[in-house]
Parts: C-alpha cells; sequence; structure tokens
C-alpha cells in the first residue's frame, strides 16, 4: 500500500543556497512521523514542501497518489483547507479576528456558513480546552493558549495530514507537553497523519518514528556521522 | 468564499486599518463631488444668461472648466488608490496568515481590493449626499448652476466609478507585492527603471508644436486632416503625452538619484537614503509625479497667462499702429478680466491639487516611518542620532524631487515655448501700408516709442514662485514626517509586541 | 548517604516499620533500583548509631519482630542540612556511559566507535519514546509521571552532551590532522 504523503528525490534551493538537496520522505495514514536535526538542515523547508506551501525545484512530492507539484499555487492552496492542517511556532493566528474566528477561518474559506463553522470552531476549542477564550482576541491570551487555539485552526477541517513546524518551540516545558500531549491524543482519535519537525529529542520522543536531517539530506545515524559538510 | 466572509475579512482591523478606510473614504468624496461638479457644468445647455460667472455662461467655456474639476480629481483618486499602503505591513500579514489558513492568491488579493473599494464606496455615496445637501444649501442663486442636476444615470455612474476606480488602482498597486503564506515578499526588480518616459516627453512636446508648424521644423504629415478639433486633440494630447513621460520618468530620476547618493555621498545618512532609492524607487514617487502633473499645468498656465498679456498688449499697439480709433481693430472676444479669471481658476485648480499631492506624500512618509518603528527605534537605541536619520529621510525625499521639479518646470515652459513667442510690430505697419484702409492712419513703430518686435517675457518670477511653493509643501510635508520620525524612534516602540 | 536521607525524610511523617519503609521508598522512587530489606535495616541501624532515629515500639501481632522506628530532634536538624545544601554540580563522573564514549572516540577505530554511538543513541531515543507514551497514558500517576521527567531530562542530556562532544572531537581531530 502506497504511503499517504511522500516526497522523492527533493530539491530546493533559496538563490544560491540549497536548502533541499535530495531527499526521500514518506509518512503513512495515521501515522507520526518526527522531522529532527540541528537549525538550518532544511527541516521547515521540507515541511513547506511536503505542504504544498513551496514548490520543490526538483523531484516529486505525492499525495493520495497525486503529484502535487504539478498543481497550481491556488490548488495546493485549498489543499490547506480541507486535507492539510498546519500548525507553526508563530505567526499564524490573525491578530484583528477573534480565537474563534481564527479556528473556523479554514472553514469560512472553504465556504462553510458563518454559523455552522461557529458551531464546529467552538467545539474544537472545548475540545482543546479553551472555550472561554473564544471572543478574545491573540493578543490577549497567553502563548500557550493561542498555540491550542492554533491546534485548534489546524485540526478542524479534520485534515488526513498534520504538518506542524516547533508547536511547541516557544512555550515552556509543561505548557509545551500539554499541547502536544492533545496534538498526539486528537491525531490518534482522527487518524490523522503528523508530520512533526522540531530540534528537540524530548519532543521527537512523542512520534512513532524518526527522520534525521543534516545539511538537506537524511542522515541515518542522527549524529551527524559519515554525512558530508 | 461567500460574500459575508469576504465582508467581514475585509473589515477585519486595527487602528491602521480603520485610519486608511477613513482617508480612503475621504478621497473618495472629495473626487466624487468633484465629478458631479463638472457634470453640472456639463449639463447646463445653450447660453446660460441667468449665472453671473461668464466662465459658466458661454456653451465652449463649459467643457474647459469641467475638464478642470476633473482634472483636479485625478490626484484625488491617486490619493485614495495610494491609502492602500498605508499599514501595509500589518496588513500584509493578516493577509499571509489567512493564506496560510488556505485563501488562494486571488481570494487575497480581493480581500485586500474590497477594503478600498468599500470605503470608496462609502465615500462616494457620502460625497453624492454632500453634494445634495450642498445644491440644497446654497438654494437658487445666480453664480453657480444649483439648478440643474446631471441625469440619474450619470451621478449613478459618477457614484460606482469612483469605487472602481480606486479599487483598480489599489490593485495595480498591489500587483508587486506578493503575498505567500510564509509571509509577504516584494518583487525586487533586477535592473533599475529605464528612461524611456524620455521618449514619452519628446512625442508629446513635438506633437504639441505641430500646429505652430510655421514657427518650427516640425511639419504634420499631409495625410492628417486640418481642421481645428484636430488641433485640439494635438495640443491636448501634447500636454497629457508630456504630463505622463515627466510623471513615469520619475521612478528613473529616483532610481537614478539613488545610485548617485550612493555612489558619491559620504556619511551614513546619504547610503541609507540612496540605498532606500534604489531597492524601491516608485515609493515616493506616486505622490511626487501628482505634484509633478501640478506643477507642469501651472507652467503651462502661467506661460499662457503671459503670453495672452502680450497678445492683448499687441493687439492695442497693433490698432495704434493702424490708426484707428479705440473700439474698432483687433481685438479679442471678451473682456481681457474674464480670460484672466479663468487662468486664475486654474491656478487655484493647481494649488488645490498640489496640496493634495503633498499631502498624499506626508501619508506615504508616514506610513513608511510608521511601518520601520521597530527598525528606527533599535538603530536609535543603539546610538544613532536621530538627526542621522531625518537627514536620510530629507536627502531620499528631496535628492529626486528636485531635478524631477525642474525638469517639470522646463517641461512646461517648453510646451509654452513652443506658442508663438513674438509678434512683430513691424509687420504691422507694412500690413498698415500694403492695406490701404481709408479709415487706417498707419505710423511706425518707431514713431510711437515701441520696439520693432514684441516679445513674450518668459514669467521667470511666477514660474520661481510655482516652483518654490511646491517645494515648500514637500519640505513641509517632510518636516511633519521628521516630527513623526520623533516619536517613532522612542525606545517604547521596542517593546511594542 | 542519599537512602539514609530518604528513610529520614520518610521518617518525617510519623514513626513507620521497617518493611513500610522499604514499601514507601519504592513506590514514591518506582523507577529507582528497588530497595533490599537488608540494606534498609543495615541503614537503620547506623541512623540509630548515629541517633538520628530510635526505636519507637515494638510489635509481636503474628510474625517477626516488627520493630517500629521514629525520627529524633538530631535527625530532624540533620534532615534540614541536608535538604538546605545544594547538591555540586557533579565533579566526577562515574557514568558507564561516559566512559564508553570517551574510549569509543579516542581510543577505539572509527568502524566500531561508528557502529557503538549510533546503536546507543538509537536506544536512548528509543527509551525516550517509551517513557514519554507512559507518562501520556490517562491511568499514569503522579509519580510514574515525574519520575520520567527525571529520566527523560537526563537522556535528553546525554544526548546534547553526546552530540557536542562528537562535534568537538571533530573539531580537534581538524585541527591536529590540518
Amino acid at each position: 500500500m502506497s504511503p499517504l504523503l511522500s516526497g522523492t528525490g527533493l530539491v530546493r534551493n533559496y538563490g544560491a543556497t540549497p536548502a533541499l538537496r535530495g531527499i526521500d520522505f514518506a509518512v503513512g495514514e495515521g501515522e507520526i512521523v518526527a522531522v529532527t536535526g540541528p537549525s538550518g538542515c532544511g527541516k521547515s523547508t521540507l515541511l513547506h514542501c511536503l505542504s504544498g506551501i513551496l514548490r520543490v525545484d526538483a523531484g516529486t512530492v505525492t499525495y493520495r497518489d497525486q503529484d502535487i507539484g504539478l498543481w497550481s499555487e491556488a490548488a495546493r492552496s485549498r489543499l490547506r483547507r480541507t486535507e492539510f492542517g498546519v500548525l507553526f511556532q508563530f505567526g499564524q493566528l490573525v491578530p484583528e479576528l477573534t480565537a474563534v474566528e481564527n479556528v473556523a477561518l479554514p472553514l469560512l474559506l472553504a465556504g462553510s456558513g458563518r454559523r455552522e463553522a461557529r458551531r464546529t470552531a467552538l467545539d474544537w476549542l472545548d475540545r482543546l480546552g479553551v472555550a472561554e477564550l473564544a471572543e478574545q482576541r491573540p493578543g490577549a491570551i497567553s502563548g500557550g493558549q493561542q498555540q491550542r487555539c492554533a491546534t485548534a485552526r489546524a485540526l478542524v477541517t479534520e485534515p488526513r495530514v498534520l504538518f506542524a513546524d516547533e508547536p511547541t518551540g516557544a512555550l515552556d516545558v509543561l505548557t509545551g507537553e500539554q499541547v502536544l500531549g492533545q496534538i498526539v491524543r486528537v491525531a490518534r482519535e482522527q487518524g490523522t497523519a503528523v508530520v512533526l519537525v522540531t530540534h528537540e529529542a524530548r519532543v521527537a520522543a512523542y512520534a512513532d518514528r524518526e527522520v534525521a536531517l543534516r545539511d538537506g539530506v537524511v542522515d541515518p545515524t542522527g549524529l551527524g556521522l559519515g554525512v558530508a559538510g | 468564499m461567500k460574500t459575508a466572509t469576504l465582508a467581514r475579512l475585509a473589515v477585519a482591523g486595527n487602528r491602521t486599518d480603520v485610519l486608511r478606510t477613513v482617508l480612503t473614504a475621504l478621497s473618495a468624496l472629495l473626487a466624487t463631488v468633484a465629478m458631479l461638479c463638472a457634470a453640472t457644468v456639463l449639463s447646463i445647455t445653450g447660453w446660460a444668461d441667468r449665472y453671473s460667472v461668464t466662465l459658466l455662461v458661454e456653451p465652449g467655456l463649459r467643457p474647459g472648466v469641467a475638464a478642470t474639476l476633473i482634472l483636479v480629481s485625478l490626484p484625488v483618486l491617486a490619493l485614495a488608490g495610494q491609502c492602500i499602503r498605508l499599514g501595509a505591513p500589518a496588513r500584509d500579514r493578516r493577509l499571509a496568515a489567512i493564506r496560510l489558513a488556505g485563501a488562494t492568491p486571488g481570494e487575497g488579493v480581493l480581500i485586500a481590493t474590497a477594503e478600498t473599494a468599500v470605503a470608496s464606496l462609502l465615500g462616494s455615496v457620502a460625497g453624492l449626499v454632500a453634494y445634495l445637501v450642498a445644491r440644497a444649501a446654497i438654494g437658487d442663486q445666480h453664480t453657480l448652476p444649483t439648478d440643474v442636476l446631471p441625469p440619474a444615470p450619470v451621478i449613478a455612474f459618477l457614484v460606482l466609478l469612483v469605487p472602481a476606480l480606486a479599487a483598480a488602482i489599489g490593485a495595480l498597486l498591489m500587483r508587486r507585492v506578493i503575498v505567500t503564506p510564509l509571509g509577504v515578499v516584494r518583487r525586487v526588480r533586477k535592473r533599475g527603471p529605464r528612461p524611456w518616459p524620455g521618449l514619452l516627453i519628446a512625442v508629446g512636446l513635438a506633437m504639441f508644436a505641430s500646429p505652430f508648424q510655421e514657427h518650427l521644423p516640425v511639419h504634420l504629415p499631409h495625410w492628417l486632416p486640418h481642421s481645428k478639433n484636430m488641433t485640439y486633440v494635438l495640443l491636448g494630447g501634447g500636454v497629457l503625452l508630456t504630463m505622463a513621460g515627466v510623471v513615469l520618468g520619475v521612478g528613473w530620476i529616483s532610481h537614478t538619484a539613488g545610485q548617485l547618493l550612493r555612489r558619491y555621498g559620504r556619511g551614513p545618512a546619504t547610503l541609507l537614503a540612496g540605498q532606500r532609492l534604489i531597492t524601491d524607487p516608485w515609493n515616493g514617487s506616486r505622490t511626487m509625479a501628482a505634484l509633478l502633473a501640478a506643477v507642469i499645468a501651472g507652467s503651462v498656465a502661467l506661460g499662457y497667462r503671459a503670453n495672452l498679456a502680450t497678445t492683448f498688449r499687441y493687439y492695442d499697439l497693433d490698432n495704434q499702429i493702424m490708426g484707428y480709433p479705440y473700439g474698432r481693430g483687433m481685438s479679442a472676444g471678451a473682456e481681457p478680466s474674464f480670460y484672466f479669471n479663468a487662468i486664475r481658476l486654474v491656478m487655484v485648480a493647481v494649488g488645490l491639487s498640489a496640496a493634495v499631492a503633498a499631502a498624499g506624500l506626508l501619508i506615504a512618509l508616514v506610513e513608511s516611518i510608521v511601518a520601520r518603528r521597530r527598525a528606527y527605534a533599535s538603530l536609535t537605541a543603539t546610538g544613532v542620532p536621530r538627526r542621522t536619520l531625518s537627514a536620510a529621510i530629507l536627502w531620499q525625499t528631496l535628492t529626486p524631487l528636485v531635478p524631477a521639479l525642474l525638469l517639470a518646470m522646463a517641461a512646461g515652459d517648453a510646451l509654452l515655448r513652443l506658442v508663438p513667442t513674438h509678434y512683430d510690430l513691424g509687420r504691422s505697419y507694412r500690413e498698415c501700408l500694403a492695406d490701404n484702409d481709408a479709415l487706417a492712419h498707419c505710423h511706425t513703430p518707431a514713431a510711437l516709442h515701441l520696439p520693432n518686435v514684441l516679445n513674450v517675457p518668459v514669467p521667470w518670477a511666477e514660474l520661481s514662485l510655482l516652483g518654490a511653493g511646491a517645494l515648500l509643501a514637500v519640505l513641509v510635508a517632510v518636516g511633519v514626517g521628521v516630527l513623526v520620525l520623533r516619536s517613532s524612534t522612542d525606545l517604547e516602540e521596542l517593546r511594542v509586541g | 548517604m542519599s537512602t539514609a536521607h530518604v528513610l529520614l525524610g520518610l521518617l518525617a511523617g510519623g514513626p513507620r516499620h521497617g518493611y513500610d519503609l522499604k514499601r514507601a521508598h519504592d513506590d514514591r522512587l518506582p523507577r529507582a533500583k528497588p530497595l533490599a530489606y537488608g540494606q534498609v535495616y543495615a541503614t537503620l541501624g547506623r541512623l540509630e548509631r548515629d541517633g538520628l532515629v530510635s526505636e519507637a515500639g515494638q510489635d509481636r501481632e503474628g510474625g517477626p519482630d516488627r520493630t517500629s522506628y521514629e525520627i529524633t530532634d538530631d535527625g530532624r536538624q540533620h534532615l534540614d542540612t541536608w535538604l538546605s545544601a545544594v547538591e555540586p554540580p557533579a565533579p566526577y563522573v562515574t557514568s558507564e556511559l561516559f566512559s564508553k564514549v570517551v574510549v569509543a572516540l579516542l581510543a577505539a577505530d572509527a568502524g566500531r566507535a561508528r557502529d557503538y554511538l549510533v546503536a546507543q543513541r538509537a536506544a536512548h531515543v528509543s527509551r525516550m519514546r517509551e517513557l514519554t507514551t507512559a507518562k501520556s497514558e490517562p491511568e499514569a500517576s503522579v509519580g510514574d509521571v515525574i519520575a520520567a521527567d527525571y529520566a527523560i531530562g537526563h537522556l535528553e542530556a546525554d544526548l546534547r552532551w553526546l552530540q557536542t562532544t562528537l562535534t568537538r572531537v571533530a573539531d580537534l581531530q581538524k585541527e591536529v590532522t590540518s
């Protein structure tokens, strides 16, 4: 059975700087995979390429047996409001909208009516334990609460794949643990696959398996042994 | 995306966004009022004796008045469209977050321009209301055409035109801004703007010159009809092309000024200014363009006034040479004061446009300062003196402005130089002799203590005043901008989340 | 002598029997090596000799001697002093891991060193995963969670140290061979 999402021979450069130098990656249904490595190894770039936010310069990204690299920017954007969920370290909640509006945003963009989207959003906020913050703006709540709202938003469309890039990077240990625990719990309940980018071993320990990167390639040893550069 | 969603996303905003909406609406209001007035003037039919303002009475002059009014509304419209860049960084971040949540690029631009369109629509409707209220308030007088109403379809069209134009200008200004889910990237030009607008200026001047071909080596091609309408088209087209050339050439001027500053300037202020100009030559140029167009129009008007004055004097002198008694011989179609009033009206319009352009420049300047306030605050915190930053702003604004102003005044002057610039009194005397008119009593110019040739003077004093006025308006705008800089470099700004 | 201090701490709540102490120790510190009875009594003997605990009474309820012990004032004083002293950052590392890594990097051949290090890391990572799963379970008690945290923290520190050491040694080798 072919994996849900896979990338083969992925290459991506930023101008003259290579970020990914030929990476093979695969994640199956309901699997949690951690992508680890030191800073600058290309983990975030890999995440952006797999989720269709960035186009690869070479290689193919296959989702459900379709090459999404061939899709238009609009089509790939639409993926993010249906089958993919994204959760970043910062900067994804719209500061001028309330928490519930933020969570409902992907649904609204996909064409849902306001009342229905709002109901679903409130339900998700409740599942993540922040229902009482529904009418607050992101600027008025703490970092941990913001990340929980962002998690709700990433999961509100019941995506097949959740892309999380250092979701607990800005949080203290206990708050981060709570957020991670909730992500893992919901992912297991819904059968959502998770691609979790982190540089911390304790966060990677929440995953079923680990893919270590170093300098744009996969590092099977995890310690940079036998990898040039 | 449903309309309700679009509306909610379009109006989501903080204080700066509210300010932007208000400014856009205000500009739309002014533009609509100006256009409605122009439409009103054009709706007056026939010889309207009932008005005391002669400009409105004659049917041939009304298009000119309407055209002036429309020309005044253009910088205001440009201001409305330019407002889309106010508070841009926060709005761009918001758009990036919305894109991350799954909006397509088209939907992103739609949300941004929807805000401008809605604000402009509110403004234009308010403008309509203001116009109707003013009409009722002024009542039945004989100076302003308050008894005439443009036809309803025209009113509806104008009220809808303003938001459409504002949204179009806004969309145009957004075309270089790529909103990706990871943040906003501005497409950087690899090469700077090219000087091809110079070609536009040359063509425009040639077009303007062609009706006066007996004075110049430029001749109209034979296959073009030599009619009065054709002359107007060539004259008007020539002026417009010249203006367009100056306006579009501003980008190249800014870019080149930036390169010069960077190469020859010493000190951090010129370095900062030069690099900013190179990276974004069109930043302040849009408002500068409106200012330049106003200056060109003003130069042409001043030159025309000098020409008129000389022409009237020529008529008088010619009559004297011919020996005609007062009341006969050559004269203009109406009292000189009529023409001079018309020119005064144009100068007022030019002044207004310049003020609006300076206001636009101030807005653009304030917006760019506020957007960079954290960078400025940290620069100040590390010890860069405020006067260096202020100096950088001055350099950045004035270095392209001074040559551009000179170019605008030169273009205006060139336009008026193409019109006949001297009157040969000697020829009048010879014509008098040749005519053999019984009533004429020919005099030589010398006998009347007159020179042989009457030159149209270049109104240096008034032109300098115009240029200085424009420069002053810009300096005031920059001064206010520097004050804003002062408050933006407070260390409090470093703590703003 | 931390076993003695743990026992003192357990007695501070009230007198207990020897086997109670062993059970309490194992409950509170589930992932540590379980305490042997012999060790409990030996430690209690030392503490009594030092005057930090005293016998509280004897029960003979159907079974072997069940002496219960209680903490003395001296004992409480000793406990206070120990609790208020800062643990010095370990100057002498006695861990097995440390010796192995050092030997692997500086003495063994490159191939064997690499194999050992990769296997060691994989073992650490796998153990961390087990611990994380265990502590995320809904039935996990507070004791389980904080014990898992302790272990995870140390495993993470080991990994980090491993990585840093590798980089240092690589730099050193580069310096030496350049």
